[in-house]
This record gives structure tokens, sequence and C-alpha cells, in this order.
């Protein structure tokens, strides 16, 4: 680093496509990258020189490979908007944020203070409550404030801590000095996306990143773990991330530390309260947890003693946590700390608790609930947002409900002061703050744009450690508010540099080396999600092999009245799929179910597979829409056969032959049987008309095999030996039967006590029943039987499992 | 007064239910100077497989229930012997509007009997500016809060007619506001959003109340029902006053009280979840046996 090239700005040795040029930080803004003299700050230099030496072509490869690992790895997060939700790729502002080591020290040395006062806080909210009694918080902030959970008031939890992870929104103002502008307790997020980050930062840069002395993320998780480990009562005690499901904005998030770090990923229906104890419902059986995770919030966490209206809790929560079951990260309650207006009152609270001052200011703010701070607001109203009290985000993320004082009008000015002392106890007064930028890549240069820093805390055995980096949240435009990821910001990896060689933790072993090691901890609701699934994807190749075969039949006659295709309408009307429509309407509502049971195990698929399934759904949905009858819908009908097979494919090729995979399995085998007992029952009796059989040998894909296996023409007997008896046709009864025998002995408790279980005697009873029949034998009445008995196995494995 | 009290509340079934969890709250209090619970039991058939008491927030005595095995219907009974002592009006000490914003401004407090915990919203009771606007129609200045609550009691008597097919559990004030109709619940809930706009904590208070039969008709068993009426907080000196807008009257000897919270939700006598599906019939009857004293 003897020669820094870009420190000089000036020099006429750089190229006009050199992305720096022109760089320069806004007046009165301080700037991440260029000091108050315009120079390249010593942290900067080695990358900046490496950007500024890169041919535009180069550099734009280097950040396509970092869109690329995001899109591959299906790193999202929810968006909300007037056209309902959906999903949007992870932003990410390519060029990293650069900061010193040095300075980071004084960063995590304010934070680990703070988030011990806030531990004291809280803890003095729900227990003694002195700070209202002494006057340093006023009694309406707690009282009023819908996240002060009565329930929970008195209840001290387990190992004596309310916080174990927080996270902090800090921002630089124009004196260089950090500020904090939000404390995150509820339920932060980000931690997972900084990791996502930082994986794609260092795809694109991995040369600069390698010689940089960039402080490693792993051992912070590491530690975190090993803190989590240690907080289970039992060693049996499971450790899981509860999310509020897979409508959550940060669900893919949920998913990926729940993978990254070993633990199961639960729901609130997962959950049940047994004698005290939280248990995880599994395939195997009630499972205690230790320790959760949570990423719900709190009031949603149970419905019998918090929000009555709440669909994603488990009853019982809170009476468990009064008899100290459990761990929650962070306890139920901690998320009133995030009152906005709590702010305001922290500088002499932080005295009052810790006996020293705040290492790190807090954003200037005035609740204008007491009259001197009332009058303050007013008479500064030029300089103030103004925003709710009890609101729990800060103002550049609360999608409008803050405004700006200097934005209003000249006479809503002059009634402030009337609003402010109607409305004080509601409101807060927040300095206008002016955030540092930092360079974002924008068309091939480099501009400055706002940023904030979420700076994330875990409490380990030795104490607090602050995460070294974490992600920078960047403006989409010069404005501050425009750093919300609704309103299109965007997020860059942060790189805390060190001017010594750091040491370089492995990363944590893969994700398989914990799973593994626990067999039979598949939750109910996943397995009962995989098992639909699996009934979903087959019941629609199902109906949509009835239907290319009625398609290209209607192609040669055109006559829906002709007795075959008259009787397979019948047969497909009385299984629910009308022919209004030539790809029709059912079929799609079928995919659609696979579809959501997929997203509520989508931490089990691939993104290919995600991504599979729901391109089938957008195809079927669009030939609904224009195909017609005959060719035409044969011809769709084939290409929607072909991406359900790639999904199969998919499926089959990468999903890991776990418990998980057996349901899935089960399902698909379960209906593809029902579906060829049902067919067989329907057009192999002696009534059914002409064509029928050589019908179904299409439907069940088996011409060629029955050609080859039987020299006779197609006959009831012929048909009946191959789609139901033959045990090698992948197509048969049999087959199935067969395969879920087998499946079947590999799920847990298949036997108890060295007896079979009453599933597992189903699945032999039919199997063998079968199997021991002959093709004449072979009549409606038979797979009548049959099919009762098939839809008596499903739900004695419902009653078995998912229950 | 004396009392023997008995509550009967059944769940049917159309399709067994099973995983039942219940928290019930029904047992009197036993409050200083004007009621003491004598005795009192809460029984639950089918027989619970986990069973615990607690003391909620409020002070409530709550009960919670787990039944387990599929169940077509449950019934919940509390017995209980209480005694009662009618509250007694005073002198009217009770401050001016303002006044109270000063008083409940210098209460540092926020234990159970703090006021700041009625003074906002709750989980059932959002402002309503129509029912604002009500409330600041009948408030004349000069009026004590004392004053002013017993005239908005008053005045939403002679408005809202007692309608129990009007109503539901689920019932927003806002909407009994609109239909001026409901039952003692709906009622209690519009006077207390109405008090807090104008800056008065108040909260809601479930009980019994005892019917008095017509002259020379005998008192008709089961025909009670669990009651709700209103806490104001009418400052320092006169504290909680309650009153009984459905039946424009102060609480008095024949008012047994049984919880205080916020709203309805705080303190609902039964919460309960459970899995099933299908309806649910539930049948409630209540006895308030006055014994001679």
């Amino acid at each position: 680093m003897s020669k820094a090239p870009a420190t000089d700005r000036a020099t006429e040795t750089r190229t006009p496509k050199d992305p720096i040029l022109g760089y320069a930080a806004l007046p009165g803004i301080a700037d991440e990258m260029l000091d108050a003299n315009g120079q390249i700050r010593p942290v900067w230099r080695n990358l900046i020189s490496h950007l500024s030496r890169m041919p535009e072509g180069d550099l734009q490869e280097r950040f396509a490979r970092a869109d690329r690992y995001l899109r591959d790895a299906g790193v999202f997060y929810r968006t909300y908007g007037a056209q309902g939700s959906g999903e949007r790729n992870w932003p990410i502002s390519h060029v990293p944020v650069l900061i010193d080591g040095k300075e980071w020290e004084a960063v995590s040395k304010g934070l680990v203070q703070r988030a011990d006062l806030l531990e004291a806080v809280v803890s003095d909210i729900y227990g003694e409550n002195r700070l209202v009694q002494e006057g340093f918080l006023p009694p309406a902030l707690i009282a009023g404030n819908s996240e002060f959970l009565r329930p929970l008031v008195g209840v001290r939890p387990v190992g004596g801590h309310y916080l174990h992870f927080c996270s902090f929104e800090i921002g630089r103002g124009p004196d260089g000095n950090w500020w904090v502008l939000a404390d995150r307790t509820q339920a932060p997020s980000g931690a997972g996306f900084a990791l996502e980050n930082r994986v794609a930062t260092t795809r694109a840069l991995s040369d600069i990143y390698g010689e940089s002395h960039v402080h490693r993320l792993a051992s912070f998780f590491g530690a975190f773990r090993d803190a989590l480990q240690a907080h289970k009562q039992y060693p049996e005690d499971r450790i899981a991330v509860l999310t509020p499901g897979p409508a959550n904005e940060t669900y893919f998030e949920h998913a990926y530390i729940a993978r990254y770090l070993g633990f199961m990923l639960l729901e609130g229906e997962d959950l049940t309260v047994v004698n005290n104890r939280v248990m995880v419902r599994t395939v195997a059986g009630l499972k205690p947890i230790g320790v959760l995770w949570r990423r719900l919030d709190a009031s949603y966490a149970d419905p019998l003693e918090l929000n009555q209206n709440s669909h994603i809790g488990t009853p019982g929560m809170v009476r468990a946590l009064r008899a100290g079951a459990v761990t929650f990260v962070n306890a139920l309650g901690s998320g009133i700390l995030e009152t906005r207006a709590l702010l305001a009152f922290m500088p002499t609270v932080c005295r009052r608790l810790l006996g020293e001052d705040l290492l790190m200011p807090s954003i200037a703010t005035w609740w204008c609930g007491q009259k001197a701070e009332r009058d303050h607001v007013a008479k500064n109203i030029e300089k103030m947002v103004i925003g709710p009290a009890y609101s729990r985000l800060p103002f550049f993320d609360d999608n409008g409900q803050s405004v700006l004082g200097s934005s209003l009008r000249k006479a809503a000015k002059e009634s402030v002061g009337d609003w402010l002392s109607s409305e004080g106890s509601k409101l807060v007064g927040q300095e206008v703050v002016t955030l540092s930028t930092t360079p974002a890549y924008v068309n091939g240069k480099l501009v400055p744009r706002p940023m904030s820093l979420r700076v994330f805390a875990a409490r380990t055995e030795n104490g607090w450690q602050i995460m070294p980096g974490g992600f920078a949240r960047i403006g989409s435009g010069p404005d501050v508010a425009a750093i919300a990821m609704q309103a299109g910001g965007a997020a860059a990896d942060v790189w805390i540099v060190s001017d010594k060689p750091v040491p370089k933790p492995t990363l944590l072993p893969p994700e398989e080396s914990f799973t593994r090691n626990m067999p039979g901890s598949l939750p109910s609701r996943a397995a009962d999600n995989l098992y639909w699934l699996g009934r979903y994807i087959e019941r629609a190749e199902g109906a949509l092999r009835i239907l290319r075969a009625w398609h290209l039949r209607y192609a040669e006659s055109a006559d829906p009245k002709q007795p075959l295709l008259a009787d397979v309408t019948r047969y497909l009307k009385a299984i629910d799929i009308d022919m209004s429509k030539a790809v029709p309407a059912p079929l799609l509502r079928n995919i659609d179910s696979a579809i959501y049971s997929a997203s509520n195990i989508r931490d089990r698929f691939s993104p290919d597979g995600w991504l599979a399934l729901t391109d089938l759904a957008k195809t079927a949905r669009r030939f609904h829409e224009a195909v017609q009858p005959g060719d035409d819908a044969s011809h769709a009908t084939t290409i929607l056969l072909r991406k359900l097979a790639g999904f199969a494919g998919l499926v089959h090729e990468n999903m890991y032959r776990f418990t998980g995979w057996r349901f899935l399995s089960i399902g698909r085998h379960l209906e593809r049987a029902l579906h060829m007992t049902r067919l067989l029952g329907h057009m192999s009796g002696p009534e059914a008309p002409d064509g029928s059989l050589d019908m179904l040998l299409e439907i069940g894909d088996s011409v060629m095999t029955h050609r080859r296996r039987y020299n006779v023409a197609t006959a009831r007997l012929t048909v009946a030996d191959l789609l139901a008896l033959d045990p090698l046709n992948p197509r048969s009864i049999l087959f199935q039967l067969n395969e879920i025998r087998t499946e079947v002995e590999q799920l847990p408790n298949a036997f108890v006590n060295g007896q079979m279980s009453p599933f597992y005697r189903e699945a032999m009873r039919l199997h063998s029943g079968l199997a021991v029949m002959t093709p004449e034998a072979m009549d409606h009445e038979v797979y009548r039987k049959l099919e009762l008995e098939m839809e008596k196995l499903s739900d004695i494995l419902g009653q078995t499992y998912f229950s | 007064m004396l009392y023997d009290l008995n509550l009967h509340m059944g769940y049917v079934y159309d399709v067994p239910a099973s995983g039942a969890r219940h928290v019930i709250r029904v047992l009197p209090l036993s409050l200083p100077d004007r009621q003491r619970l004598i005795a009192g039991s809460v029984t639950v058939t089918p027989n619970a497989d986990e069973r615990t008491t607690f003391v909620d927030f409020f002070g409530q005595q709550a009960t919670s229930v787990l039944v387990r095995a599929p169940h077509d219907r449950l019934d919940i009974r509390m017995q209980a012997r209480v005694m009662v002592e009618a509250p007694t009006m005073t002198a009217d000490l009770s401050p001016e509007l303002d006044e109270l914003k000063e008083e409940l401004a210098e209460l540092w407090s926020v234990d159970p009997a703090s006021p700041h915990h009625l003074a906002g919203p709750s989980p059932r009771l959002a402002e309503e500016p129509q029912i604002a606007a009500y409330a600041r129609e009948i408030a004349r200045p000069g009026q004590t809060v004392r004053e002013i609550a017993l005239a908005l009691c008053a005045r939403i008597h002679k408005d809202f007619t007692y309608d129990p097919e009007a109503t539901t559990v689920d019932t927003t004030p806002k909407e009994a506001f609109r239909l001026q109709r409901g039952v003692c619940q709906d009622f209690a809930h519009v006077m207390i959003v109405g008090l807090r706009s104008l800056g008065i904590p108040a909260g809601y208070v479930s009980g019994f109340l005892r019917t008095i039969p017509p002259p020379g008709k005998e008192r008709l068993e089961g025909a009670d029902a669990m009651h709700a009426w209103v806490r104001v907080w009418c400052g320092e000196t006169v504290g909680y006053l309650e009153l009984d807008p459905t039946n424009d009257i102060p609480a008095g000897s024949d008012h047994i009280v049984v919880a205080y919270g916020r709203d309805y939700a705080d303190i609902a006598p039964v919460v309960g979840v459970l899995k099933g599906y299908g309806n649910q019939k539930v049948v409630q009857a209540v006895d308030v046996v006055p014994l001679k004293s």
C-alpha cells in the first residue's frame, strides 16, 4: 500500500470511465469514503484503487456474479403494496461500506453499553418499576404501550436475561459521530441477510476482500449458537427458530438462520405445552424445546393470554413461561424497548441505572407529553420530524406516519402548538438527521447515497458481542427516507478493516451435520405439508394425463358426445373437474394447493424446485385463458406434464432421502394408486364404452409395455394384470402399495415395542391383500373397496404422524 | 348482603373438540371494605388433564385448564359465597377535567391499581371520534369528573336500548354506538370510550348482578346473568367510582365484582382455544341467591 493512486483525485491519469471520477461529498454531509478535505480515507484506498483500475465491463461482470449468487441461493424478501404482496430479489448495493477497525471498537463499546442499558430497562419495566416511581419514565409510556404485556409482568426469564439478541440502527451525523436511530429488540431481522450479503459481495470482490484484513462474521454466529446451547435446561432439549410463517417479510431469513445454525424452523402451531414444558409435535412424537429464537411479535405468541386473535401462536405459552419452561430470544415483552419515545429518556435513565453517560447518543428526541419538551418542539418545528410516540419503527421506515416540520404549510405550522398540546402524549419530535453518504454504483458511476448501519449484538457466555460488520442500508436516492427497503433502498456489506491480519475462523460446519444427527425430529406440520404436496402434484399429473388422452381423441372426432369421450367427461366431473375450459380451473386450484403446501416448507426445497413449481402454475394459468380443445389442448397438457416431470425430477434427484422425503413419496404413491384404482373401476368394467381399455393404457403410460408383454389385443384381463397387479410397472396399483410399505417401514415408530404400528399394519394388509389377487377377480367392487381402504390409510397416517 | 352464587357455563360441540385450553375468570374478588369471598370453587367436566391457577395482572384469580381427549361438551361451574357491602356515595370531592389531567400526570405509578392503565386505548377499545363527540356534548364546563361520569351514564341509559339480539360478544363499541343497542358489555364499552376521550381514566368491571323479582313474584332460578359495568377514576381523593350504565345506577350491594380490566378482552370470563370444527352452542345459567344476614 505504498502507492495509493486514488488519493490524488486531480491527477490526469484517470480514464474517463473511472467510476470514481466526479464523486464528491454533498455539502454539509459526512461521507464514508472521503474525509472533510475530499481525500479518500485510508481504509478505502485499496478497494478504490482496484475499482478504478478495473475496466468497466470487468466490474459489471463481477457485480453480476454477486447478483447471480443471490438469485441462485433464492434470497428474497417480501414486499407489500396495493397489488398484494410479492417477492423481491434481495437488493444488494455492490460496493461495501468500509469502516476502520479502531473506530469500530468505539462503536462496539457504545453498543455493548446500550445493550446492557436496555436489559436493565426492560428488567425494571417488568419487575420493580423504579424508573416510573422515581420519575425517570412517564407512566403513560408504559401503561399506554401495546407492547407492555401485562401477563408477563413479574415473570422473570429463566437464566435471568430478557435480551439475547438485539440490533441497532445507527447513522453518522455531519460532525462525524455516530448516533443511535433506533433500538431493535422485538425480533431483530437482518443478521442472515448480512451473511448472504457478505457471501455475495465476496463473490464479486474476492481478491480485494482476501487482501483487506476484513473481520469475519462466522465466529459471531458460532458464539451465539454456543450461548443458546448453554441455555438448554435438559440435554435433550431442542433449539428452534419460531417464525410467523411464509407470509412474513423476512421468512427467507428465518429459514436461512435455522439452517445455518442447525436449529429447527417452527411455527406456533408446531408447538404445544404439556405440563409446563414446551414441546414440538414431530412425526416421532412430542420432543422438548429449550430455546426459542422468535421472529414473531410477542403479542402473537399465545392466543389464550396475549392477543386473542392470533392464529400463529401457541395456546398456553405464557403459562409455560410462568413455570420457567423455555428461554425466549428475546423474552416476550421486550419489544416495548423499541418505542420511539423512550429514546428521549435514555440519557437520564442510563445515568440512573448504569451510573454513567451514554457512550453513543441517540437521535435527539422529545416526548410531547411534557410541557417543556412540547414547547421546545413547537418552537423548533422547522428542524423536527413529528411522529407517533409509541411507534416501534424509526421515522424513515414508518410508511409516512411521521411528518417533517419544515414540510407543514404555514397555517399548519401556526396550529402546531394546539396539535401538540391536545395530542401531546401520543407524539414525539425528533431532530431531522442528515445521514452520512457512502458510494453506491449507479449506471457505471459511484454516487454518494445516504446510509445507516444495522449492527447486531448477541449475548454470549463472555457478555455482549457485536457482529463485526453487518449491513448498511443504502438509499435509492439522496433523500434520507429512501433507505427504507419498501421504498427501494438497498443493502450493502460492511467491512470492518483492521490494520493487521484478522483471524479467519472456519465457517460453521455445513447444515447436514446438524440435521442429520437429529433424525425423527421432522415437525408434524412439515410432514403433513410434504405429504399433501406429493398428493397434489400427483393429482395434477393424473388429471393432466386423462385430459391429454381426452383431447387427443377429441381432435380426431370433434364430437364430445361420442360414448367414450362422454363417459370420461362424466368421470372427470365426478372428481370435480368440469370440462368447460380445455385447461380447467380445478387443475389450477390443484397446482395452487401444491404451491401452498410447498410454501409452508420452503426451507426444505432448493430454489430450483420452487421456481419449477411457480413456473408450472404460471404456464397453467396462461393455458387456462387461451387454449382451445383438441390438438391445442393435447399439446398444452403435454407441456404441463413435462414441467411437472421437471419438478418431480428435481425432487427425486435433489432431495435428501430423509423422513420428510418419505412423506412426500408416500403422498405421491398413494395418490397415484388412488388415481389408477378409480380409473380401473370406472373404465375396465364390461359396460365401459369401446376404446376405454386402450385409453386406460395410454393414461397409464403403458401402451408399449402392453404390446411387448401380451400377445393379444387389449383385454380386460391384460389391462388389470398390467395396471393393477404388475409389481414391476411403476404405474400399477401394486407397485404403489409396495413402495408405500417400504417407505412406511423406515418411518419413526413403525414398530411399537416390536409390534407393527396400526399404520404399518394397515399398509401391510393393503399391500398383501392386493398382491395375492388375480386379474379375473378384479372387478368394480374390488376397486371400490380398495379405494375406501386407501382413503382410510391416509386418515390413519394423519392421525399417527400429523396430529 | 350475603349471597350464594351459582354459575354454569356449558359448551356443546357439534363435532367433538380436543386439546381444549381455557382460562377461566369467574370467582368473585375479595376487596377490602367492599366484598369478601367466603368460599368459592370452580369445577370443570370432563376432568381437566392439566389445571393451574394464577393471579393475573389486575389481581383476579384465573384458572387455566386443559382437556386433551375429544369431548362433545364442556361444563364450567362456579359456586361461591360472598359478602358484599354497598359502596357509599359521599360528597363530590372529584376535580374538574383539567385538574384531573394534572393529578394524573403527577401519579408516577404503573401498579395494577394505577389509572394510567385505563387512560388510553386498550385491546378492544380504540379511539372513536363519534363517541368522543357524544361525550364532549355531555360534559359541560365547570362540571366535576363525577358529574360528567354520572351524566354520561344516564345519557347512555336513556339513548340505548337493551337488546341481546342486536350485538354479539365481538361487537365493537363503534358498531354498538351506531345501533344504540346492545347488552351490558356494549353499554360499558361505549361509556369507557367516551370517558377516555375526555381524559378520564375508565375501565371494565365484570361480575354478577342480583335481579330483584317483580313484587309478589318468586325469584326465578337461573334467570340472572353475568354482568358488566364501568369503573371511573375520579382523582386522587375520590379514587374509583363504579357506575352501571345498563341500569343507570352506581354499583351497589347488588353488584358482585369478579374482575377489573381495561376492557372485556382483559377479563373475559372464559377464553378458550381448542381443536375442532363445526359449531358450538353455549348455555349460561346464573343464580344470585341472597341469604338472610
